[in-house]
């Protein structure tokens, strides 16, 4: 991969205007826009069905956006479509592997599809590799792999690219303690090198640890965007953690309503 | 990058057929089997060829009708084959997410889904038709340049069949607004029932024993060397080789249009892509929606095998890509039925009663080479579709010898009309009454129900949790096994079957007493073929069971 973080593709990392689709009469994104620059780990939160992975798809090229634009480092996806995905890495949230290849034939292909130049193959694969204890396992094929082994198989594949910026669907599904603290660290290590992850997430955890940006978005609208901080102030809650803040905003508030229902029918029932 | 999208195709063959480390003993197995079977196909079809070859110019030309009508079916079913597994492939392969967020043009995408499908969905057509090809050569006496000749317009054949179904389908996913992709399939399959019936009326069978034809036979052998269907490829082929098989004469015109017609239509192909996938592609995820719902008609009681039942139904029903399907099995029917209405019987030159007997024997095969086919498409991947969510019925209380039973009688009854119908329906337009109607419709019943339970015990045996589509399902080894076996099976009841049935219907239509002998190689064919199916179907069904349980 020729690109890197610190190439001088002009315009922000990933810039969306008036993002638009809808699944017939269903309106999946409404009239979204965002604005994310280089060095930047970015949030996206949403509850079930909010319209995160439908954004992403469309980020990733994936979906045809009915209206709006997306533009990455500058270029529009619509216009250089080859030129946007190959700055951009994707790990999906189910990530399909090719059953009957080994680890390391998955990976080969990987590379040859982003045209990864040799010698960062060689010096990032084996890295990546080590780093999620999976070397030993890298000659079997992947059917036999676990579902957290093919989810660090996947993340490796996007990492091993260095592409300025990488989309994330629900990164640490399935990853014991371990992985998820050595992905944490490296999406954290990839935003420090000017990079930028675009990360969607239900672990607000997650969020609150490692985004420098949130933006949460509801019934495919986003209804506020900013840093922690900036969050806290409008859902007028100041001292409360992301999972309060994201509660108020989605209007979840009923929820303290469910819990005492459940709590009543438990006591009655005993 | 082409051959770098083109990489986990090759690997995923090599690690499935030569699996790293290991010595591939199933590999060989498989592909002495199929040398076996090709060899075998070859020599009958030698015999054949060769008894039509040395009657006279009427047995020459009627040779060649064949020859041309293999073609043209081949053409058909290639055609078929590829459109179902296209949107599969181009549309809804699971990989599409990777492949297509990677910076691989369209172009490059199309010319990789054109080389898997072309494999997956040719490879059977060519190797059960070359043997039967390369028999007419045999007999014909063919020189070097018809080996070459062969080889070029298989090659071209199979892959204008594949750049038509590929464009066809590309335009298609992207000209309808279906939301459900799979939906187009229904219509693809609409299609394919229209052109095979085409197809056949182009052929004319009737004619072949139509003696005012005789009289211009001269004519006759003139006009062979001109296209039967001038815009159908597979006529190309067969014009073109009949031609070099009788005369030695190469006809360039055809030659070039079989070799050009590949190129052009997998350029266009390539245009359509470019301009068309990624609308297409879009539409075809919108489809995973699921904005439909239905209500529940069924209360709940404690049956298990009405909710197996039911269960297996609605997954077929509900999935487009499966009960359009049924439109082309429709097809298929009245085209099979068709051409026995149109059979001239009449003007046989042998007995009417004796031919028509002797067609009622062989449709046996016939009926059950389609239901095995048949078979190997719903039944065969049944088990392996349960996906990931097999694991419920691993840890239900309900064992895999009742879970196999429920879908053996689930797919038996479906199977058991559709039997009955090609061979009642057939046997009633060649007018068979008497014993031959009985030994047709028996005869069957049994090997339809054996090469059901053997459809599932191989697919339980081979049983794919993780296939990327159904394409590569029917493409895998069990799918191949299971076609050389039940097609092996049914030779060998058909085979044994030929004296008992010959003698039973020659006593029959002389109006005399069936001799002690006779009834013994009845009694002794029958108890054999019963042991056979009973021996069979339990094998493969236990060893299936078997596979099931202990599955990890």
């Amino acid at each position: 991969m020729q690109e890197n973080g610190n190439n001088t593709d002009a315009g922000p990392r990933l810039a969306i205007r008036n993002l638009t689709k809808s699944f017939g009469s269903y309106k999946a994104v409404n009239d979204i826009s965002l604005t994310i620059q280089g060095g930047e780990i970015f949030g996206f939160l949403g509850p079930n069905g909010a319209g995160k992975t439908t954004t992403i798809k469309m980020i990733a090229g994936l979906l045809k956006p009915d209206t709006g634009s997306i533009a990455i480092n500058g270029h529009s996806l619509a216009e250089k479509p080859q030129h946007c995905k190959k700055i951009t890495g994707y790990i999906p949230d189910r990530p399909y592997l090719y059953e009957k290849l080994t680890g390391l034939e998955f990976l080969q292909f990987m590379a040859s599809l982003y045209q990864l130049l040799p010698e960062q193959y060689n010096k990032h694969v084996p890295h990546f590799m080590n780093l999620f204890d999976l070397t030993d396992w890298q000659n079997h094929l992947i059917e036999s792999y676990s579902h957290g082994m093919r989810q660090k198989l996947i993340i490796t594949a996007a990492f091993m690219l260095e592409p300025p910026l990488i989309i994330v669907d629900e990164p640490m599904v399935g990853l014991d303690p371990k992985s998820a603290k050595i992905v944490k660290e490296l999406f954290k290590n990839h935003a420090r090198q000017g990079r930028t992850i675009f990360l969607s997430t239900h672990s607000l955890e997650i969020a609150e640890e490692l985004c420098d940006q949130i933006a949460i978005i509801t019934t495919g609208r986003i209804i506020t965007t900013g840093n922690l901080a900036t969050l806290r102030k409008e859902a007028k809650l100041q001292d409360s953690g992301l999972e309060d803040i994201f509660l108020e905003l989605t209007g979840a508030y009923e929820l303290h309503e469910v819990i005492a229902a459940l709590r009543n029918e438990h006591s009655t029932s005993q | 990058m082409r051959s770098a999208l083109l990489k986990p195709f090759w690997w995923s063959i090599k690690n499935r057929f030569l699996p790293p480390g290991k010595v591939p003993f199933k590999t060989i197995g498989a592909a002495l089997f199929s040398l076996a079977i090709c060899l075998v196909i070859y020599l009958l079809s030698i015999k054949v060829i060769g008894y039509f070859h040395r009657q006279n110019e009427l047995g020459i030309i009627l040779s060649l009708k064949i020859f041309q009508m293999a073609w043209i079916t081949l053409f058909a079913m290639l055609i078929f084959s590829c459109m179902v597994s296209a949107v599969s492939t181009l549309f809804l392969s699971e990989d599409n997410e990777i492949i297509f967020a990677s910076p691989s043009p369209p172009a490059e995408i199309y010319f990789m889904r054109y080389i898997t499908t072309s494999v997956y969905t040719s490879w059977m057509m060519i190797v059960f038709s070359l043997p039967v090809f390369a028999a007419y050569g045999q007999v014909f006496q063919a020189d070097m340049l018809y080996w070459l000749f062969l080889g070029i317009t298989v090659a071209a054949t199979s892959a204008i069949a594949t750049a038509f179904g590929m464009l066809l389908t590309v335009i298609l996913v992207t000209l309808f607004p279906a939301r459900r992709t799979k939906d187009i399939i229904l219509y693809l399959s609409l299609l394919f029932g229209i052109f095979i019936y085409i197809m056949f009326r182009l052929m004319r069978p009737e004619d072949l024993v139509n003696p005012d034809k005789y009289v211009q036979f001269v004519d006759y052998l003139s006009t062979i060397s001109k296209p039967a269907g001038p815009y159908v490829p597979a006529a190309w082929a067969a014009n073109f080789l009949s031609l070099y098989l009788l005369d030695r004469q190469i006809d360039w015109l055809l030659f070039s249009l079989i070799v050009i017609s590949p190129f052009s239509l997998f350029f266009l192909g390539e245009w359509a892509m470019e301009r068309m996938f990624f609308s297409g592609y879009t539409k075809s995820q919108e489809s995973f929606g699921g904005y439909r719902s239905f209500a529940s008609h069924l209360k709940y009681r404690l049956s298990v095998w009405q909710w197996s039942f039911s269960k297996e139904a609605k997954t077929f029903i509900r999935d487009s890509a499966e009960w359009s399907q049924l439109f082309m099995i429709g097809a298929l029917v009245v085209v099979y039925l068709y051409n026995f209405k149109s059979l001239p019987v009449n003007r046989s030159i042998f007995e009417e009663e004796y031919v028509t007997n002797l067609i009622s024997f062989l449709n046996i095969g016939l009926t059950g080479f389609i239901i095995t086919s048949l078979s190997a498409r719903f039944v065969y991947p049944s088990i392996g579709t349960e996906g990931g969510a097999f694991y419920h019925i691993r840890s239900a209380p309900i064992s895999i010898t009742r879970f196999l039973l429920y879908k053996f009688l689930f797919y038996a009854v479906p199977f058991t009309i559709l039997a009955l119908l090609l061979v009642i329906a057939s046997d009633r337009l060649l007018n068979i009454e008497g014993p031959m109607w009985w030994f047709s419709v028996i005869t069957t019943l049994v090997i339809t129900w054996t090469v059901v339970a053997m459809a599932l015990g191989f697919g339980a045996m081979h049983a794919d949790f993780k296939a990327e589509n159904r394409a590569a399902a029917l493409g895998s080894m069990g799918a191949i096994l299971y076609l050389f076996t039940a097609m092996g099976f049914q030779l060998a009841i058909i085979f044994c079957g030929a004296l008992p049935a010959y003698r039973l219907v020659r006593n029959w239509l002389k109006g005399m007493d069936l001799l002690a002998s006779d009834i013994a190689i009845l009694i002794g064919w029958s108890l054999a073929s019963l042991l056979l199916a009973a021996g069979v179907s339990l094998f493969f069904f236990r060893k299936g069971v078997k596979r099931l349980e202990n599955f990890g």
